[in-house]
């Protein structure tokens, strides 16, 4: 069986994930949707034997399995709502974030259900070794009872960014690079609960630049958040987490895994030592360890994760630090 | 030369790049940024059997070209280009809010080069909509300003596509994107290369599109770990053995820091089909004995 998908928006995600489909056996990349006339005509020369389109709509009776929506954030509600009432596909991926808010997170949750569809979001940083490690080390207890963890999300991406930046398509570092370190969070922690948060607006009155934020779990571990995409030495983004437990402290970034138990013993993983070979590469490992879950999800008719349930809690957390969010300034 | 083996100065410490660490990366003393320091860097290499320098083309790698050419001792430099700077495309991308805005920044660059072939190509791209057009208008414009930075005296062994470009037309089966490098280097006298992190898929498809592997350089990684070696470090050997005739230049030869020189040497050695390989240096005694060591055993 080939899974017949289609990539609304060619952008940088769209075209990392439409390489990436391209060359999974079983599926057929069928057509691509974008609604810039430029893009658009080149498109059709650029990869002939792909139908381009205009408009999610134009994707109707095309026979799709699944459709990929990796638009900028802010469209995600309306592209997904339509390709659910539109009857496009029973299947849907949106690249992170799920959406702008709890209540629209919610509204896609019921819209798939309805649709039997099998879902997922782009938080690809649960495929990554190095995550998986240290939440197979946090499952196994070999920390002990955790009493703290902080997260970071860092990049350069708006340093030095003006006001003409286009931050606000983006929606905010939270939901931009923090939603990662939050789902993240979910799925190590559980559920979470905002207890302070300030914000910082550095490029203009609206942008949300730089973010700190305190949590408590139902069981009551502690926990902050720091993340910012003004940060200085950040070629790439980086995020990682430290938790200090009863049995020692364990470190996670990108890279590498590091345990120190009391006993005074360390451990120390690289990616290099954790399998993180693919079958081709393309904007990192990750990436295609999640196209081929939630294809092999569609095929064996299973729910993929992190789904859009699952994305919505990352809505929920977001919105519980806007609201409790203070300290904003604009230079 | 040492031996047969051809030997480049990578990169990737002067623009922050450690694919072990993100944090030793953002660590690093910014003195590796500053073009003179570097360009040092790269002198010590040449003085201690470098062959030449493979970089991606950035205002900084052209600064450092620039002074290591006036440099009058080294102009039997080899220069392994890479092109397009990925890193920087992205940034301006998502500055300018997309690929559009990112056209527009490029476009903007090409006509104020004053580069009239460049600019005619990229005319001719945009009226026909013809993506091979404006491609060679591109090329026009990089080859353009290596050459300027490079000196009259300096030749250009190779241009290579960045790996983010190459392998993104090999998954969406752009067979035209690369008979069109190949022939417009060609023309050029510049050979056409190819930095690929698939160096298995690419010779595959290299052979169902009936590519000249004499006519091309390839640029891939190459250890003993099979790091980043995909799909696995035996395909990417099978696939090596079968075109002894391509000139290919091993990166990431210490698997990106997890490796020591002596170890990664061993599989070097023991792959006689590898032309080259390109190594990355970040101190001034990282850069005498990592080469001079290179030279002897190669």
């Amino acid at each position: 069986m080939k899974v017949k998908v289609a990539v609304v928006g060619l952008g940088k995600m769209g075209l990392l994930h439409a390489s990436i489909l391209n060359v999974l056996d079983d599926v057929k990349l069928a057509a691509v949707c974008e609604k810039s006339p430029l893009i658009r005509r080149f498109s059709k020369r650029i990869i002939p034997g792909i139908a381009v389109v205009a408009d999610v709509k134009e994707l109707s009776g095309a026979g799709l399995d699944a459709v990929y929506v990796t638009t900028p954030a802010p469209s995600h509600f309306p592209i997904t709502k339509a390709i659910y009432t539109g009857g496009i596909a029973q299947n849907v991926f949106v690249e992170k974030p799920l959406a702008s808010s709890y209540i629209e997170a919610e509204e896609l949750c019921n819209l798939a259900i309805s649709q039997s569809s099998i879902t997922m979001v782009g938080y690809n940083r649960r495929f990554s070794v190095t995550f998986r490690k240290a939440k197979q080390i946090l499952d196994e207890g070999v920390l002990g009872k955790p009493y703290f963890f902080e997260w970071y999300a860092y990049s350069s991406d708006f340093l030095g960014g003006k006001a003409e930046s286009k931050t606000t398509s983006r929606g905010g570092i939270l939901s931009d690079l923090g939603c990662h370190v939050v789902d993240l969070a979910l799925w190590f922690f559980g559920q979470l609960e905002v207890e302070s948060a300030e914000v910082e607006s550095l490029i203009d009155a609206y942008s949300e630049d730089s973010v700190y934020f305190s949590v408590s779990t139902l069981g009551g571990l502690k926990g902050e958040f720091r993340c910012s995409w003004c940060k200085e030495n950040y070629r790439m983004p980086d995020i990682g987490l430290v938790v200090k437990a009863s049995n020692g402290t364990l470190k996670v970034d990108e890279d590498k895994v590091e345990l120190k138990l009391i006993d005074g013993s360390s451990l120390l993983w690289y990616k290099h030592d954790l399998g993180d070979a693919v079958p081709f590469f393309i904007g990192g490992t990750d990436y295609l360890r999640e196209d081929k879950f939630f294809i092999s999800s569609i095929i064996d008719g299973c729910n993929a994760e992190p789904s859009f349930y699952t994305a919505s809690k990352v809505e929920e957390v977001i919105d519980q630090v806007k609201k409790s969010g203070t300290g904003c300034r604009a230079r | 030369m040492s031996g047969n083996r051809l030997l480049l100065v990578g990169d990737n410490p002067f623009h922050s790049i450690s694919h072990l660490s993100q944090e030793r990366a953002t660590s690093r003393e910014n003195d590796l940024a500053n073009p003179s320091h570097a360009a040092e860097l790269v002198i010590t290499s040449l003085e201690n059997g470098a062959d030449g320098f493979m970089f991606t083309v950035s205002e900084t790698t052209l600064s450092i070209l620039r002074i290591v050419s006036k440099n009058g001792e080294h102009n039997q430099l080899r220069l392994y280009a890479i092109v397009p700077y990925a890193y920087e495309f992205v940034r301006l991308a998502v500055l300018a809010g997309g690929v559009p805005g990112l056209a527009m920044k490029l476009a903007q660059q090409i006509t104020f080069s004053g580069n009239f072939r460049a600019i005619a190509n990229g005319v001719k791209g945009v009226v026909k909509a013809d993506p091979a057009s404006l491609l060679r208008s591109y090329l026009l414009y990089e080859t353009y300003r290596l050459k300027s930075s490079a000196g009259k005296k300096t030749a250009i062994d190779s241009i290579m596509l960045h790996e983010l470009v190459t392998d993104m037309a090999l998954a969406l089966d752009m067979e035209w994107l690369f008979e069109t490098h190949i022939d417009f280097m060609l023309s050029h006298g510049i050979k056409p290369g190819f930095e690929t992190r698939n160096f298995a898929y690419l010779v595959k498809k290299f052979e169902e599109w009936g590519i000249d592997f004499r006519k091309v350089g390839i640029a891939a990684p190459f250890n003993s770990l099979g790091f980043q070696m995909c799909p696995s470090r035996e395909a990417c050997e099978n696939a090596l053995a079968r075109i002894p005739e391509a000139e290919v230049i091993a990166f990431s030869i210490l698997a990106a820091g997890y490796l020591k020189l002596p170890d990664a040497m061993e599989y070097v050695v023991n792959s006689p089909n590898l032309n080259g390989i390109a190594v990355g240096v970040s101190k001034e005694n990282h850069a005498r004995e990592t080469f001079k060591l290179l030279g002897e055993k190669l």
